[in-house]
């Protein structure tokens, strides 16, 4: 008959062959293969020390006549460390979700427990089919000044641990980042952008509870982003953008009121609208960009980067020096 | 435009009808206005929210620990109950009228606004008295505001305490870490007033846009 035994890394594992005697002559097999008699203790398996690679199938065969006596499935892990639990309501009023894992593998089975209470009552988080190790609990009631209690419980043959948070309903507000963002140029506008997107299909009423946006946006070539505050809407020209620059493009949301900022969406790549070059010779080619030198790179003053919100301290000087510094080197490239 | 005429046909009839004799009770500005009154409402809220903030801050570390520790995650007692509650069952809460809307934050904040005008005649320190005192106008000003919504769309006023400080009924707390208590629930029933009132007045703002207006004057028989 055989059964499945768990141990810990780095433990001794003595296996006796079932009922037989301690002088009993046997052989073991590991998946099959024998094992060398050094490792026996009369009928008794020692394992010294055992690591992952050790597990498996171990069998112990009555020396004769070949009987299988014995037979037990080894499985080495770990005991689980503290999980890690997050929780999050990014379909804000209707309720929240949590997802939890742990920091290393225990290479063992483990069951996870969850419990939520909020104020004296337990509520049922119901887990979800995909993806594992996250449940989901609908608001009874809304406005809540008592905290959600969720305590994580991790379990598995060779120990168990937990761990709990505490948290206010407005708190764990976070919105999925917003969906299809698109980023176009404008025909005739080499300094303009138009982006739009949608709200995040997550969250369930954009009427009762309206999203706001954040838009960042930078050329390629630039490390500095610009931002833009957006209460409401979803879309935004932006129409300080250096000409026949690539940009890169993101936007995220948050719940006009409460929580916090989703993470940013999906970058997206765009050039504004340039002017269709109208010949092809080499000659041509050098008289249009310098005509066009002058019109393309007619910067925008380096204050405007300076001016944005989000430029604080001694960090918007570093840019306006950087924007000047690469403005200029650009322009005598193009002379 | 389209939406120009619709104002102008509206305004000449509101000069119109504000002319007759018979009508003095009917103040085209006020109900114009309920739509600007909403987002200022609207506004004070936020304001107000922020202001709280700072100030339960500093309450919160007068009273000492375990009140201003972060975790601080008591049982709600019996006599916390007399606060008035934002909770709210969420079907519940989507299906108020306007009215009712309106008439519960009215209410709160008035009460709210008595308690804490208690709490500003008991504190020690000068700074804590300052912000109290600060806070309390805000809050008059929320009240006042709310009043002048409801008024704007024909509410009636919800009758309550409006004037005297001390709440009637409102049994003293028998011992200095109850009354403390009582203090840490104010605070943090306030603090969910106003989360709530911003998602209160954002349904509002929805609803109550200018062009309605001239179904309230249909509504009065005109």
């Amino acid at each position: 008959d055989s059964h499945i035994q768990y141990e810990r890394v780095g433990a001794d594992v003595t296996m006796k062959c079932g009922s037989m005697d301690w002088d009993a002559a046997v052989t073991w097999t590991a998946n099959g293969t024998d094992i060398d008699e050094s490792h026996l203790n009369g009928s008794y398996l020692i394992l010294k020390n055992v690591d992952l690679s050790q597990s498996g199938q171990y069998s112990c065969y009555e020396g004769s006549s070949w009987h299988l006596k014995y037979q037990t499935y080894l499985r080495v892990g770990t005991p689980p460390k503290e999980p890690v639990l997050m929780c999050r309501s990014n379909n804000y009023p209707k309720g929240f979700y949590c997802s939890w894992h742990l920091p290393t593998p225990t290479y063992i089975p483990n069951t996870f427990n969850i419990s939520v209470i909020h104020g004296t009552k337990d509520m049922v988080c119901e887990k979800d089919a995909v993806p594992k190790n996250r449940c989901h609990i609908r608001y009874l009631q809304l406005f809540s000044t008592v905290k959600y209690k969720v305590t994580l419980t991790v379990t598995n043959a060779l120990g168990k641990n937990s761990t709990t948070v505490t948290f206010d309903e407005f708190a764990i507000v976070k919105p999925d980042p917003p969906e299809s963002v698109v980023a176009k140029p404008v025909p005739n506008n080499p300094r303009r952008l138009e982006v739009s997107w949608q709200n995040p299909s997550s969250w369930p009423d954009p009427e009762s509870f309206p999203l706001k946006f954040f838009l960042r946006y930078r050329p390629l070539i630039l490390d500095q982003w610009q931002h833009v505050e957006l209460s409401d809407g979803t879309s935004h020209t932006i129409t300080d953008a250096y000409a026949g620059k690539e940009y890169i493009i993101q936007v995220a949301a948050k719940d006009n009121d409460i929580g916090t900022w989703s993470d940013w969406s999906v970058a997206v790549h765009a050039t504004p609208w340039t002017e269709e070059p109208k010949h092809l010779t080499t000659e041509a080619q050098i008289t249009e960009t310098t005509s066009a030198s002058t019109s393309s790179f007619m910067a925008p003053p380096t204050t405007k980067i300076c001016d944005k919100g989000a430029v604080v301290g001694s960090g918007a000087m570093a840019v306006c020096w950087t924007a000047g510094l690469v403005v200029a080197a650009y322009s005598v490239l193009f002379i | 435009s389209p939406t120009g005429d619709s104002w102008g046909i509206f305004t000449f009839l509101c000069a119109a009808l504000c002319n007759l004799p018979a009508l003095p009770a009917l103040n085209c500005s006020e109900e114009l206005g309920a739509g600007q009154s909403i987002q200022q409402t609207y506004d004070l809220t936020r304001y107000l929210e922020h202001q709280l903030r700072t100030l339960a801050g500093t309450y919160l570390n007068y009273l000492g620990p375990p009140f201003n520790e972060p975790d601080f995650n008591p049982p709600r007692l019996a006599r916390a109950e007399r606060v008035p509650s934002a909770t709210v069952d969420l079907d519940l809460w989507r299906g108020l009228t306007d009215n009712a809307r309106l008439a519960a934050n009215y209410r709160a904040y008035s009460r709210l606004l008595c308690y804490l005008r208690v709490l500003d005649g008991q504190v020690g320190t000068a700074e804590l008295r300052h912000r109290l005192a600060h806070f309390c106008a805000s809050l008059q000003g929320l009240v006042l505001s709310i009043g002048g919504v409801m008024s704007s769309l024909g509410y009636p006023l919800p009758a309550g305490p409006a004037g005297p400080p001390a709440p009637p009924g409102a049994p003293a707390a028998p011992n200095d870490f109850l009354k403390k208590m009582d203090d840490f629930w104010l605070l943090k029933e306030l603090q969910t007033w106003l989360w709530r009132s911003a998602k209160d007045f954002n349904r509002l703002k929805k609803k109550v846009p200018p062009a309605v207006v001239t179904l309230r004057l249909e509504a009065r028989g005109f």
